[in-house]
């Protein structure tokens, strides 16, 4: 009889509960709608994928996704953000679209989501959000047009956040007696050392392909050597003496690199990390969780992590993703419910825990994440000397990008001259932002 | 009575014209919806690229909202070192694909013109290559050039000798190889059937005579398949010009520019630089580069055709 | 061919096995590392001692898969959605090209009409075209010029029956991409065709008018049976351009039209080069041409003569 009294009651209890939270749950209105978003096909939005479920759980909004190679979704973006009415609620967008889209009008200026109060979550706790990234990634119309500033506003939120790591394998470096490389020029003797030291491996895996890899390679060294694309009036300095030896750098690198480096895309440079082929690895952090999976790696527990080397300058990489509303979209509030949740603090938890990259300071320092994966603190660690302005985004850039990255390819494979081959660049670069209008107020 | 056969002959004369009217209109319902599908399809399509390679043309504007531009595009693009080396990489990919796979096919088509048994099981295999798609051929052979899991890297480390960077500093070769694999069966199946449709009187004459069998191959079948490997040759060099998923799926066009043919190029400035008004602009180039090709073609043919009129004629005089 | 065969010597066979090897090996190749897994792939040992996996192509197929395989987090690829696609494509636009290119090939050979020449000399002309010329045009087209307004009476219908945004337009639909192929065919079959409708005895059509029958029965009861052989070379060829093609389809489709080779395209990514499932998949696609061989290679060789043409 207790019994029973006890069980009613525990019901009653629960259906009020049920009530209540009904009552107050912000996403009942938009229960049952489907969401059509775009994510790239990239470790982080696979670990996304796994928290979706999740995410309809909680809230009754069903969430479609159309998965591309990163190219190729900023392609399709390209045509489906020019229509009248898009197909797509969400769109993760790489960092050098932003300039396109927000130039173009064709993503919403967030400010009217988190003023609206039935939409703002009051707990979503802004400041965590690591600043270089979002300045970076979500943030236009600040100096030079894509930096900090206070002309500035927000597009879109980092969601998919990587910057550059040094990845070594402990085990070579243990049995050769290795220092773990602080700078450029320790790491490019280290380099070299490793084909003579084991035959058969190459020294660093980079990305060296004809494109957007040769270019992504090149500007990673780039930063800490000290040098920049543009100067302040975006005349093209790519081909100073910093450019120059960042080049040398690439070219060391892919010379002492292992079997068929020169093709390599940003898959093959890991491939052959992860085969064991090469003894270090200097790219995006996206590539940790997939280095200590068996069925992908044959060197699990045998790597460390390191920061970037320093050149003049400590400066990785800042890069991966945000997302944000495009302004064609259909169900714009339901798509910020969405954005909310997933980059709020508990959403980049579970990300993270899903091997995704985190984009919260509190998350990098949370303690189940990094006991999972210890790495994180050396990540965190490396944010700290993220440099937001490594590459111009600005909506000229792809073209820049492009002929910059055929003509190291050129440097890499045809032996042309490096200085040559950056005045060369230099020079078209000019001609593009002379068109573009970018010396009008000189 | 007289009326009666009056008013059939009315109604037959009626029904006769009719039946002309519909006779002409006939050809022109058979023709009609080939006619419609390719003129928007095909023909419309080819007049606005040429319209818009006039204008500077982005993708995400329609192209009445694009600027005009006049010749600028064309301009630009003679001027381009890129566009150049593009093209140079296009001329010397059919060349060699073409030579090589004249050759070979043609050699193995001398070859094997023999009766065996088994004959058509090979050409079944024979043609298989050639039926699969160039995307699944890219990617197999991607995976056979591949520098350290590679099949040919493999098998030559297996044998103790260096192993080659196929898809890197030989990434050309490559990609050529790769096609002569795909389409060497194409010329092969086009000579046998044209060897074995040669007239087997000549060359029993010349058995009887004495000939070798290389002058029999000199002087007899390789003059007599001549206008069946011409014809077959220029259709092989424009289709190089449309190889495009295989070089897309194996190289992406790198390293540099070195496998970048044109119409690679094309889809590149199109989507990746999103200058549309450049990319057609870039394919009338190739248009006019394949229409110099077809009407060299359609003039050989044409010649062909004379010049077998007039043999005929004068044997027809000599007996 | 009633004669005996020939005795060959050895070598002759040796190379002919070498041939073989050569032509039909890649394939194998592929259909073998189809079920191995990455790690075995990868770390060579490339002979055939290997635990043979339908992982990979679980994995390609999950979508359609009535259980979900354990060894993935959750369903990325979509390949049975794209293999449906490309089977819809394919089959209905090389239906439709075989009909209406027949047609045309029948005028062309049987009737003087006027604008014949121009028409005959047309098609020639329009058979060199490369799909990639046709990429910036259709692309504009498709997208921006070739479309129903959605306020429209048309447009607002379909908008209300299918659904979607946006005005209605040929991108991203079946039918956008069954119109440019089968534009894309049609002067090749109607070449081809022509070949085997000049062989048709008139004396048959004839015998039938006078028996009373219109031009379109004696097309379609007496002309198409008789060019049965024809009409299977032109279908096998113009079914492999549209199972294959890449380049169009990957302009048109989207996310709901994408066809198998964009698929592996895309796959091809380059955060994850899994090999295995890339073999799967290619495997998958290469399975009907690979049928298409086996059984009707003389059709195959039949067309490749008539027309002298890949097209």
């Amino acid at each position: 009889m207790l019994n029973m009294l006890k069980k009613t009651a525990q019901a009653g209890i629960a259906t009020a509960l049920l009530a209540g939270t009904a009552l107050a749950n912000p996403y009942a209105e938009y229960e049952g709608t489907t969401l059509i978003v775009n994510f790239p096909a990239h470790p982080h939005y696979d670990a996304v994928m796994q928290i979706l479920p999740e995410f309809t759980k909680e809230t009754g909004i069903e969430v479609e996704v159309d998965q591309l190679p990163y190219l190729k979704m900023r392609e399709r973006q390209t045509l489906e953000l020019a229509q009248d009415e898009g197909e797509y609620d969400l769109i993760a967008y790489v960092v050098f679209s932003k300039a396109d889209y927000v130039y173009a009008d064709q993503l919403e200026n967030l400010a009217k989501y988190f003023m609206n109060p039935k939409l703002s979550d009051p707990n979503y706790d802004a400041d965590d959000l690591i600043d270089g990234y979002v300045y970076n990634i979500g943030f236009a119309g600040g100096g030079k047009g894509y930096l900090e500033g206070k002309t500035g506003s927000l597009f879109g939120i980092p969601y998919g956040s990587e910057t550059s790591i040094l990845g070594y394998r402990t085990d070579i470096f243990e049995k050769h007696g290795l220092e773990v490389p602080e700078t450029y020029e320790e790491m490019l003797e280290i380099a070299c050392k490793i084909p003579e030291l084991e035959p058969g491996m190459g020294g660093v895996a980079s990305r060296a392909a004809s494109g957007h890899h040769a270019s992504h390679a090149f500007l990673l060294h780039l930063a800490p050597m000290g040098g920049r694309v543009f100067d302040d009036n975006w005349n093209p300095i790519v081909n100073n003496a910093a450019g120059v030896e960042a080049a040398n750098a690439l070219k060391t690198i892919v010379d002492c690199g292992p079997e068929g480096a020169t093709n390599f895309g940003f898959g093959e440079a890991l491939g052959s990390f992860l085969n064991g082929d090469t003894a270090m690895f200097l790219d995006t952090t996206v590539v940790a969780g997939q280095i200590n999976d068996p069925s992908k790696s044959q060197v699990v527990g045998k790597v460390d992590w390191a920061l970037h080397p320093m050149g003049v300058r400590r400066g990785s990489q800042t890069g991966g993703f945000g997302i944000g509303i495009p302004a064609n979209a259909e169900n714009k509030e339901a798509a910020f419910l969405l954005m909310q949740w997933l980059t709020s603090k508990e959403g980049d938890k579970l990300v993270a825990l899903a091997g995704g990259n985190p984009s919260r300071f509190s998350t990098h320092a949370d303690a189940d994440v990094n006991a999972k994966f210890p790495h994180m603190a050396t990540f965190g660690e490396a944010l700290k000397h993220a440099d937001p302005d490594w590459r111009p985004i600005i909506p000229v850039w792809g073209k820049i990008n492009a002929d910059l990255g055929t003509t190291l390819s050129k440097v890499l494979t045809e032996d042309l001259d490096i200085q040559e081959a950056l005045d060369g660049v230099a020079e078209r670069t000019k001609a593009v932002m002379e068109e573009a209008g970018y010396y009008t107020w000189n | 009575m007289v009326d009666m056969a009056l008013s059939s002959a009315a109604e037959r004369a009626a029904k006769r014209r009719k039946a002309q009217r519909l006779n002409r209109l006939t050809p022109y319902m058979f023709m009609a919806p080939a006619a419609v599908i390719m003129a928007i399809a095909l023909l419309y399509p080819l007049a606005y690229m040429i319209w818009g390679s006039f204008r500077a043309w982005d993708p995400s504007q329609t192209i009445g909202e694009a600027e005009f531009v006049g010749l600028k595009n064309y301009v630009t693009l003679w001027d381009d070192p890129n566009f150049r080396e593009s093209l140079s990489v296009t001329l010397r990919f059919a060349f060699f694909v073409v030579t090589f796979e004249l050759v070979i096919g043609v050699g193995l088509a001398l070859l094997l013109d023999r009766n065996i048994r088994g004959m058509s099981m090979l050409r079944t295999l024979f043609i298989l290559p050639m039926m699969i798609a160039p995307v699944v051929v890219g990617l197999m052979w991607r995976y056979m050039y591949h520098p350290t899991v590679g099949t040919f890297n493999r098998t030559l480390e297996g044998l103790g000798l260096p192993t080659v960077d196929w898809l890197g500093q030989h990434a050309l070769m490559s990609v050529i190889i790769a096609d002569i694999w795909q389409w060497t069966p194409f010329i092969f199946i086009l000579s046998l059937a044209a060897l074995q449709s040669l007239p087997r009187s000549a060359l029993e004459a010349a058995k009887i005579d004495g000939a070798t069998t290389w002058q029999q191959i000199w002087y007899i079948k390789l003059p007599l398949m001549m206008p069946v490997l011409i014809v077959t040759g220029l259709l092989r060099l424009i289709d190089a010009f449309k190889v495009l998923e295989v070089i897309l799926v194996m190289t992406e066009g790198g390293p540099g520019l070195s496998t970048e043919i044109l119409a690679l190029r094309i889809s590149r400035t199109a989507t990746e630089f999103r200058e549309l008004g450049v990319a057609a602009a870039m394919s009338n180039y190739l248009l006019l580069l394949l229409l110099a090709l077809t009407l060299g073609m359609f003039a050989f043919t044409r010649w062909q055709e004379v010049r077998a009129a007039k043999v005929r004629i004068s044997a027809e005089e000599d007996t | 061919m009633d004669q005996p065969y020939e005795k060959q010597n050895p070598a002759f066979y040796a190379v002919i096995a070498l041939l073989v090897f050569m032509s039909v090996g890649p394939v194998l190749l592929m259909f073998v590392n189809s079920f191995k897994l990455d790690v075995d792939i990868i770390s060579g040992a490339s002979g055939l001692f290997f635990l043979p996996t339908i992982q990979n192509y679980e994995t390609a197929l999950c979508d359609v898969l009535p259980y979900e395989p354990d060894h993935i987090d959750f369903c990325s690829l979509k390949f049975g959605g794209a293999l449906i696609n490309s089977l819809i494509i394919a089959l209905i636009s090389t239906v439709l090209t075989l009909v209406i290119g027949c047609m045309g090939a029948y005028a062309l050979v049987r009737f003087r009409f006027m604008g014949r020449d121009t028409v005959s000399l047309t098609t020639l002309m329009v058979r060199m075209v490369p799909p990639a010329v046709l990429l910036v045009p259709v692309f504009g087209l498709w997208n921006n010029e070739f479309c129903l307004d959605r306020d429209g009476l048309i447009g607002g219908t379909i908008r209300e029956t299918f659904g979607g945004r946006g005005d209605v337009c040929l991108a991203g639909t079946h039918t956008g991409i069954i119109v440019i192929y089968v534009a894309m065919n049609l002067p090749f079959v109607i070449w081809i065709l022509q070949s085997f409708i000049v062989q048709v005895p008139r004396s048959l059509e004839e015998a039938a008018r006078v028996d009373g029958a219109g031009p379109f029965q004696v097309f379609f009861l007496v002309v198409l049976p008789l060019i049965k052989p024809g009409l299977a070379a032109a279908a096998i060829f113009t079914f492999r351009i549209a199972w294959n093609e890449y380049l169009l389809a990957s302009a048109l489709s989207d996310r709901n039209t994408k066809t198998v080779p964009i698929l592996i395209v895309n796959n091809m990514s380059e955060f994850n080069v899994e090999w295995g499932v890339i073999m799967a998949t290619g495997m998958l696609l290469a399975i009907p041409p690979i049928i298409f061989t086996l059984f009707a290679s003389r059709q195959i060789i039949t067309g490749m003569t008539a027309g002298a043409v890949k097209g």
